[in-house]
């Protein structure tokens, strides 16, 4: 008979409840500050609701009524630096955070809508409508709402897509020796999603000043948390990371707030990280006007109950009980919030001429269509002022090593003069520079600068986001191979690649993502492919792919000054790689857009990238073909070289687009597809292609050389191209 | 082009639909957004305009038929195909096959080298197509701007497509030519010739095939005319005893690394000849004589279809192994159709060698701007005479055509002596 030890985790997990007492010793103003902003909630989601009603909203519209309780009692007491983020169900926590920080939480309940308030009511609005004047432009809609100044990062559709980020927020917060947190919000639903849970875990083991805020309302759109996972109290995560969990009942603002305090205490004393579930309760069905009972998944008796104790009244009630508020005055409340809430929406909409009785938004409003595209990516006027350097045309004195030794060496460079600087990955900070020594050296130089992480990309890639969201640091984030980025692929694609543009196209997200082609180490199917083709689906990540250390050396300081996501790419076969740079200078950079020629030809334009230059370069010496070989460095849509091109298809008449990589995730593509539109009447064969086979390289040696394309490949495409000018 | 007019969606999702009536006749023209028929579908009944404007050529269906969405119903066409298109015998009962096959592609290929698949001509039917010439998108554009009519032209690319090489072989060989039948602007275009085998009317097959003339034939053609009816040709004749050569060819090819041909030392013997008799090494240039300093021979390439002619430049100053280098080169790439304009320019002579094929000997056609050009016949065993002595010697007979406005007699025979010495003291070939 084995005996059995009682094991208790490391943490507390407490329910809290607010006494008779609590109400007491609140502070009056507190309560004022948070029936106030309770109603003002409640008239703004009517108001959306009512317009949805009309089919003014364009999408879904998620309303919060019933729980703004847990809202407004977490981020009353918070400061306008601590950060918030959200989801899809977002307006109450937006606008509690929008509206503490233009009121300070302390509003006049007679005289409730101010200039302030106002405005942030109609901005909210107008985001809401997809009007031009929203916080977002008029981009972002009711799931995507940023204010960054009132700490409001962004809320987000992907269903605990928001959490990484948030975490990286309260990264930079903690980083830069600020006592602020960061609070994201989430439902039920979404606290089985990898995001939270590999973020609880990063969270915790960094100690992050973070708060994982699950508004567990019961229901995922129709399925019951009692479906949906096994322990059902939900705050029960929390203990399992070490991170202590508080459950409230989010009905009960007080409640929520004294939790919060606790909560805050702790974390601003460097206690790491905290769960706070709120058990509340969303009055309509997942969006639109109507009840949930409506849809059958819950019953009406169930919606009674929960009415009974909502959150407005319930402040309302206290407050009156304990004297501090008249009827009239929380009558007062709800018509100011109202009357409010209906000049707004005449503001944004009027008479529709064409339909007696009916409104539409006004069309002077909507945003210029032309403003579809603008601000994907920054316009690269950071980068003025720096200094740029060809390496094709410096002829002055050289530094040899191996490729990977200027890999590291400029990173040690750029960190040295620029502290903003932090390089996470995994194992980067061990292993004399990690798998590959791309990063040897940099965890002694600068410490608690080189991070190595848990084994949860998706985690610390968002986490990255939100620290480059942040702005106060540029985080280098090494992916140890590409095929990785499926696992980090909501945070690279979702969130990363899709911040600046979604929430408006103004604010910039530096970050730099290292990883490396690794075809030909025998890793197989789930290591081994090249991941350019899949960034340049993403059109707010720019890439660099350089086939040389000089050429390594002026992208990664590009990539280091610009404000946009840049991933670099680097192959493990360029890594040993004799090389030369300019003697001691690390410090220049290569300018956006420019491509190298290689070798020039008359021919057919090779046009290539990373290793592949050098195979395309032996395979033109080996068949004796003309041919001009571009090494085309910026891959991206935004950033590739047209001009380099251009002019060489115009001389050689005919292209052929070098990768190694499978055929499906490839990058010439779109390549292809652009070089045809553009250069059409100059081509004389169709555009060719050079690629790996159909399915991923295998581990097997001989099967992983069939599956890539080296220089014997380049050699077929180039007697195809050759082939295809006939003359015979 | 002609136009079909498909079954629409009229209702989302719907797959079939009707013509409740026709609001067009063929022949009848028709502008955008101009109705064409009331379309009938389970749900409703709604007009259906033109998209493309022309004359309604041909109604595919009949009233009240059920279509699925998608299938060709209509076929609307420019104006001037009108009456070809209707003298055709068409189906009356609206049966759907006359719509032109949808342009598909073969599957792609799982190969490490992805293109775009070309249509093969072939999958092109009806008589339309046959009128169709494939060329490059910088060959269309090329011609446009130079007025040079495709249908002239022979394609060499993939499945015939005119690619970029037989526009420069048109401009460089023939651009007269192409010039000269230049289609005048609004004209119909000449029909393309067409390789098929010739049928009278209505009787048996000719006997005969008229293939379409390559833009190197063309070339020949008018060069070779050019040239021997307007240069005076005379020829001198010569043997070569060729044993020496030979032993030489023998001794040097022991070596790995080297092949020297008899024909790379033609071409090194006919540049030291040159070298010899400076007088021969001209050419004629309207209002004078050009000589020239160095020996730039030409030699005479059997490709597919016809023949070109690259130059080996500064011969008298190259090793026997760089000519044999640069010989080799030259055809290699001549029969892989990669030569450059330039290498094809030039050169003071020329040799043409058809030894290969056991002609004892033959005459050549110089070609222009050169002023000679030498016709080599094969080493063959002969009976020979030394010193009064009957033996068997090797012997190769080769034949000088002269530029009479340039050479004349004396000097083509001294040239062919200087040869012939430098053919039978081979060992100089190698200073
Ligand atoms: C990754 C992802 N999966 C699914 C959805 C679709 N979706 C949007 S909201 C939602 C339910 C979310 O439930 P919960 O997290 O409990 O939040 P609540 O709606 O209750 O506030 C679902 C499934 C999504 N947006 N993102």
């Amino acid at each position: 008979m084995p005996k059995h030890e009682r094991l208790e985790a490391a943490v507390p997990w407490v329910r809290l409840e607010s006494t008779p007492e609590d109400w007491r010793a609140a502070d009056p103003a507190l309560l004022g500050g948070m029936l106030a902003e309770l109603h003002l909630i409640r008239a703004f989601e009517e108001t959306v609701l009512e317009l949805a009603g009309e089919g003014l909203v364009h999408g879904p519209a998620h309303s919060s009524i019933g729980q703004e309780g847990g809202a407004v009692g977490s981020i009353i007491g918070l400061r306008s630096s601590d950060g918030v983020n959200g989801s899809h169900r977002g307006h109450h926590q937006f606008l509690a955070k929008a509206l503490t920080h233009v009121t300070g939480g302390d509003l006049d309940l007679s005289a409730l809508v101010t200039g302030d308030v106002d405005r942030v009511l109609q901005r909210t609005l107008a985001e809401i409508l997809g009007l031009a004047q929203g916080f977002c432009a008029g981009r972002g809609g009711s799931m995507h709402l940023q204010w960054l100044e009132a700490g409001a990062l962004g809320t987000n559709a992907i269903v605990g897509g928001g959490v990484p980020m948030g975490a990286g927020n309260s990264y930079a917060q903690r980083q830069s020796g600020t006592t602020d947190l960061t609070v994201s919000y989430f439902g039920d639903g979404a606290v089985n999603i990898g995001s939270v849970l590999e973020t609880m875990n990063l969270a915790a083991a960094w100690t992050l000043p973070f708060v994982f805020f699950i508004e567990n309302n019961l229901y995922a759109v129709s399925t019951t948390v009692a479906e949906a996972t096994g322990e059902h109290r939900l705050s029960g995560r929390g203990p399992g990371f070490g991170i202590p969990s508080w459950r409230v009942d989010g009905m009960d603002p007080l409640a929520v707030h004294l939790a919060m305090t606790e909560v805050g205490d702790r974390i601003r004393g460097g206690g790491g990280p905290a769960v706070v579930e709120a058990e509340v309760y969303r009055f309509f069905h997942q969006n639109g006007p109507y009840h949930g009972s409506a849809f059958g998944y819950r019953a009406k008796t169930e919606e009674a109950e929960w009415r009974a104790r909502d959150p407005l009244e319930r402040v309302g009630s206290e407050m009156l009980g304990l004297g501090l508020i008249g009827e009239a005055e929380i009558a007062s409340v709800r018509t100011q919030a109202v009357e409010a809430m209906r000049e707004v929406a005449d503001r944004l909409t009027e008479p529709d001429p064409d339909a007696a009785g009916k409104r539409r938004i006004r069309p002077e409003l909507w945003p210029d269509p032309e403003f579809v595209d603008v601000g994907i990516r920054g316009d690269g006027s950071e980068l003025a002022g720096g200094r740029f350097l060809e390496p094709l045309d410096d002829e002055g004195p050289k530094d040899s090593g191996r490729f990977v030794d200027f890999v590291a060496g400029v990173m040690d460079r750029r960190m040295a003069e620029d502290p903003r600087i932090i390089v996470l990955g995994e194992d980067v900070h061990r292993l004399n520079g990690g798998t590959n020594g791309a990063t040897k050296g940099l965890a002694k130089a600068y410490p608690g600068r080189v991070l190595g992480t848990p084994i949860s990309e998706n985690a610390f890639a968002g986490l990255a986001g939100g620290v480059a969201l942040d702005g106060r640091f540029r985080p280098v984030v090494e992916f140890m191979y590409p095929d990785f980025l499926w696992v980090a692929a909501d945070q690279v694609f979702n969130q990363i690649g899709k911040a600046r543009h979604m929430f408006g196209g103004v604010n910039p997200v530096p970050l730099v993502l290292r990883t490396k082609v690794a075809m030909g180490s025998g890793y197989g199917s789930q290591h081994l492919m090249d991941p350019a083709g899949i960034f340049s689906t993403s059109p707010g990540w720019r890439i660099v792919a350089p086939s040389t250390a000089a050429d390594y050396i002026g992208l990664m300081n590009t990539a280091l000054a610009l404000d946009d996501p840049v991933l670099v790419i680097e192959h493990v076969d360029l890594y040993a790689l004799p090389e030369e740079a300019p003697a001691g200078d690390l410090d220049y950079r290569l300018p956006i857009g420019r491509a190298a020629v290689r070798r020039e030809g008359a021919d057919v334009t090779v046009l290539s990238y990373l290793s592949m230059v050098r195979h395309a370069l032996e395979a033109v010496q080996q068949t004796g073909v003309d041919a001009e070989v571009i090494d085309l460095r910026w891959l991206d849509r935004a950033s590739i070289d047209w001009d380099t091109i251009g002019e060489s298809v115009r001389k050689t008449n005919a292209v052929l687009i070098v990768e190694q990589g499978a055929l499906g995730t490839s990058y010439g593509g779109w390549l292809a597809d652009e070089v045809q539109r553009r250069f059409f009447d100059w081509l004389d064969q169709p555009v060719l292609r050079v690629t790996g086979g159909e399915a991923s390289p295998s581990i097997s040696k001989v099967l992983e050389r069939a599956a890539i394309a080296r220089t014997e490949e380049v050699v077929r495409g180039l007697e195809e191209a050759v082939r295809r000018m006939g003359g015979r | 082009m002609a136009t079909v007019v498909r079954m629409p969606e009229v209702l989302a999702g719907a797959s079939e639909a009707a013509i409740q009536s026709w609001l067009v006749t063929p022949g009848q023209s028709i502008g955008v957004g101009e109705p064409l028929a009331e379309v009938e579908t389970e749900k409703a009944v709604v007009e259906y305009a033109a998209e493309t404007e022309g004359v309604v050529l041909e109604l595919l269906v009949s009233e009240g038929q059920p279509v699925a969405v998608g299938e060709p119903i209509a076929i609307i066409g420019a104006a001037d195909e009108a009456t070809r298109v209707r003298e055709e015998p068409g189906p009356a009962d609206g049966s759907q096959q006359r719509a032109p096959e949808p342009e598909t592609a073969p599957d792609p290929e799982p190969s490490p080298l992805a293109d775009a698949p070309d249509l093969l001509p072939s999958e092109r039917g009806g008589h339309r197509a046959a009128e169709r010439r494939f060329a490059s998108p910088i060959v269309r554009r090329l011609a446009r701007e130079r007025g040079i009519d495709l249908a002239l032209l022979t394609g060499t690319g993939p499945d015939g497509r005119i690619v970029r090489r037989d526009l420069e072989a048109t401009a460089a060989g023939q651009g007269a030519a192409a010039s000269e039948t230049r289609t005048p602007t609004g004209s119909p275009k000449q029909p393309a010739p067409s390789p098929a085998v010739q049928a009278g009317p209505g009787g048996p097959p000719a006997a005969f095939v008229d293939l379409p003339l390559s833009g190197m034939r063309r070339a020949i053609a008018r060069r070779l005319t050019e040239s021997k009816t307007t240069i005076p040709h005379f020829y001198v004749v010569a043997d070569c005893r060729v044993d020496g050569l030979l032993d030489l060819r023998r001794q040097l090819n022991a070596f790995d690394e080297v092949h020297i041909s008899v024909n790379d030392l033609v071409v090194k013997a006919a540049a030291g000849a040159l070298m010899d008799v400076p007088e021969a090494n001209v050419a004629w240039a309207g209002t004078a004589v050009r000589r020239f300093a160095t020996a730039d021979v030409a030699m005479a390439v059997a490709v597919p279809n016809g023949l070109v002619t690259p130059v080996l430049r500064g011969v008298e100053s190259m090793s026997l192994t760089q000519v044999s280098a640069a010989a080799a080169d030259l055809v290699a790439r001549a029969k892989a159709g990669r030569l450059k304009q330039h290498e094809l320019e030039g050169g003071s002579f020329a040799i043409s060698n058809l030894g290969m094929y056991g002609v004892k000997e033959f005459s050549a056609i110089i070609n222009p701007p050169q002023a000679g050009i030498l016709a080599v016949g094969a080493v063959a065993q002969r009976p020979v005479v030394d010193d009064g002595a009957l033996g068997v010697g090797s012997v190769m007979t080769v034949t000088l055509s002269a530029d009479h406005r340039v050479i004349d007699g004396a000097v083509a025979a001294r040239w062919t002596a200087a040869f012939v010495q430098r053919i039978e003291e081979p060992l100089r070939l190698l200073l």
